[in-house]
């Protein structure tokens, strides 16, 4: 008899684990299939909030063509962040179900439209319903979160998610320096009106996200072996007992992915407000015109190509030296710091101090993100979606109530007091860090409550 | 080398110094009295319709006071109704910082001799759609305000009247951003229609 014909063993120019996961990330690089899909999920998250962020540098224009109050610019921008709450929740499951190539760029090619009908808007409550809209593209992070965990081996995973979300926040920088640049070029260089400007600007994000997602359905592919329509393998841990349902439970249930909803909320949630604000702020406090104050606010969004991934890479060092306790206290100093320059900016009544304080608070604001992901993976091996989501969509809700309580009005108190009030919340929700506790490893002030097994990683996936 | 730095940083810190606090507007005289083409409540359109603006000194005021005045600017400003809750039109009493009147219909040197000054201009393109009144400023030979007189009452309740901005929308833009949408959609069914067949 025959022996039985082997399939042929495929061939990665990375080193690649049992699932064929690579197990080393080389940052520039462009093999198939594992740095492509690295680099298309960035680009393409790049791009959605490129979008999500293209409408504050140019809310001096707008506000003025649509006749906008403080309060309604504030509904808008909390408009923004409500859509992405439930849109995260709702990806996660959607990848597990039709891939992240697929889901990610349906949700781009959809939301590319609503980019579009910016130009169409003419009251506040299309303006209020349009950045609505625009808003369920940040999903997409989950997306891009999970293909980075279907692609990278768990050794590696952190490096990438780091670097793929840090590179991707970066649009929201991008977008802050690029619009104004490109209102300001067809003001001057073709003699358009300014109100007419600003409506064809949005061409430029929405022609963009509609790229990068076709890009992603042309060359990416879930899974190192290939995409999920070809393969019926069931992804994460095979089995039974993992069912959609038992997966939603196990992950809801367990209090850790709270806190680092509520933490992250804080982190992300302040940065994400801060980049809706922080234009405006710089225009109306300091009178900068609308180039500059674009340029200072795509500053604090550039720090994301180093800072959160040195909070990734932070979190690895310190998990390496004092494991668990030296992750959760690494994530608590990181994201104090930052509430303390929040509360700085608030106070600083220079132009330039301002802007030295804001970057300072850039980087502390969005390491504290990237340590954030370093302990979500360790909450839940089965659930991590699930946990990834929960943590996601705390991000975006710190957002909103944030957005809601502090900017949304200009009644109660000054944009400076609401910044200085903003890194107050921070520094309290932080605390919250010191309930974490692993029986395993630990937590802040608690040792762990059984002798940790020696090296073994693979024993926490049977925990939860 | 010292004295110059000194000279240098002193010069720096005097401007500074001046341009930190403004002109309180209360501390200014109402001696202009100025009067707008507009009826009060009337619809004018940016970029399209024009206003004649009156200006003249108050002859009930000593006749040595405008010996100070050297230019003037005439300018187009909010009213309080739209004013509200928008802080970047925020009335300040520190001149520096009021942000009341942002648009300049025209400024020139102050005319002593009696009698109206008059100019008519075209409302600007960028006027966006509120509800104004026209205020005059008289400056003295330092550049700094003066004396004041405006279209409305202190209360700026009367004397009122509206623009409406220019939209802003174009057809051809519209058109665009409908055949870009269309294009989008289309490539993503087109996309899934393609798997399919792959498929079969």
């Amino acid at each position: 008899m025959e022996p039985p014909q082997q399939p042929p063993k495929p061939h990665f120019s990375l080193p690649v684990d049992a699932d064929h996961k690579a197990t080393e990330f080389r940052l520039f690089s462009l093999s198939t299939p594992h740095m492509t899909a690295f680099h298309l999920s960035w680009l393409s998250l790049f791009s959605n909030f490129f979008s999500t962020f293209s409408i504050p540098p140019l809310l001096s224009y707008i506000r003025s063509d649509l006749q906008l109050s403080s309060t309604e610019i504030g509904y808008g921008g909390i408009a923004s962040f409500t859509g992405a709450i439930f849109s995260r929740l709702a990806m996660g499951p959607a990848c597990d179900l039709f891939g992240p190539r697929i889901a990610s760029s349906t949700l781009s090619l959809l939301t590319a439209p609503i980019v579009l009908s910016v130009s169409l808007i003419q009251s506040p409550l299309s303006f209020i319903l349009v950045r609505f809209l625009i808003g369920f593209c940040l999903a997409n992070f989950v997306a891009n979160q999970f293909w980075m965990s279907s692609m990278f081996s768990p050794n590696v995973v952190g490096l990438a998610n780091g670097f793929a979300a840090g590179w991707a926040n970066v649009g929201s920088g991008a977008t802050q320096l690029l619009m104004p640049l490109i209102v300001s070029l067809l003001t001057d260089s073709f003699q358009i009106p300014t109100s007419t400007a600003w409506r064809a600007a949005f061409v430029v994000p929405a022609v963009f996200q509609s790229l990068t997602a076709i890009l992603v359905l042309i060359y990416g592919q879930d899974l190192p072996d290939g995409n999920y329509s070809s393969k019926k393998n069931s992804r994460k841990t095979g089995g039974s007992g993992n069912s959609l349902f038992t997966v939603l439970f196990t992950g809801l249930r367990n209090y850790r992915g709270w806190i680092l909803g509520l933490t992250y909320g804080y982190c992300f949630g302040v940065e994400l407000t801060t980049d809706n604000i922080i234009a405006e702020y710089f225009y109306d406090r300091f009178g900068v015109d609308v180039d500059v104050a674009g340029a200072i606010a795509a500053s604090f969004g550039f720090a994301n190509v180093v800072s959160r991934p040195a909070g990734g890479v932070l979190s690895d060092e310190m998990g390496r030296r004092f494991g668990m306790r030296g992750r959760l206290w690494s994530l608590w100093v990181v994201q104090t710091v930052a509430g303390l320059l929040c509360v700085l900016l608030g106070r600083v009544d220079s132009l330039w101090g301002s802007v030295v304080v804001m970057c300072c608070f850039s980087v502390f604001v969005q390491a504290a993100s990237g340590l954030t992901f370093g302990v979500v993976p360790f909450v839940s091996k089965r659930s991590l979606g699930v946990i990834s989501g929960m943590t996601g969509s705390g991000g975006t809700l710190g957002a909103v109530v944030t957005q809601l309580l502090l900017f949304s009005g200009s009644n109660q108190f000054s944009t400076q007091t609401g910044i200085s009030l903003m890194g107050l919340m921070m520094i309290v929700s932080t605390l919250s860090l010191g309930l974490i506790y692993f029986p395993k490893w630990g937590g802040m002030f608690c040792g762990p409550s059984f002798e940790p097994n020696s090296q073994d990683e693979e024993d926490y996936f049977l925990l939860e | 080398m010292d004295v110059c730095g000194f000279l240098v940083v002193s010069l720096l810190l005097s401007c500074l110094v001046e341009t930190c606090y403004g002109v309180a507007f209360s501390s200014l005289q109402s001696t202009l009295v100025v009067t707008a083409s507009p009826t009060p409540g009337q619809v004018l359109k940016a970029g399209q319709d024009q206003i004649t603006v009156t200006w003249s000194y108050n002859q009930t005021y000593p006749s040595g006071t405008d010996s100070t005045y050297k230019t003037m600017k005439v300018k187009l400003c909010y009213a309080p109704i739209s004013q509200v809750d928008r802080s970047w039109r925020k009335t300040n009493d520190d001149l520096n910082k009021d942000k009341t009147c942002q648009f300049n219909i025209i400024s020139g040197p102050y005319n002593r001799t009696s009698g109206n000054s008059s100019s008519t201009w075209t409302i600007g393109k960028d006027i966006p759609t509120a509800t104004y009144f026209v205020r005059a400023y008289a400056y003295n030979a330092d550049g700094v305000e003066t004396a004041y007189g405006q279209t409305t009452n202190p209360q700026k309740t009367t004397y009122l009247f509206e623009v409406t901005g220019i939209s802003g929308r174009h057809v051809s833009l519209d058109v665009a951003s409908i055949c870009f949408s269309a294009f989008s959609i289309v490539a993503l069914f087109g996309f899934f229609f393609i798997e399919k067949r792959k498929a079969e």
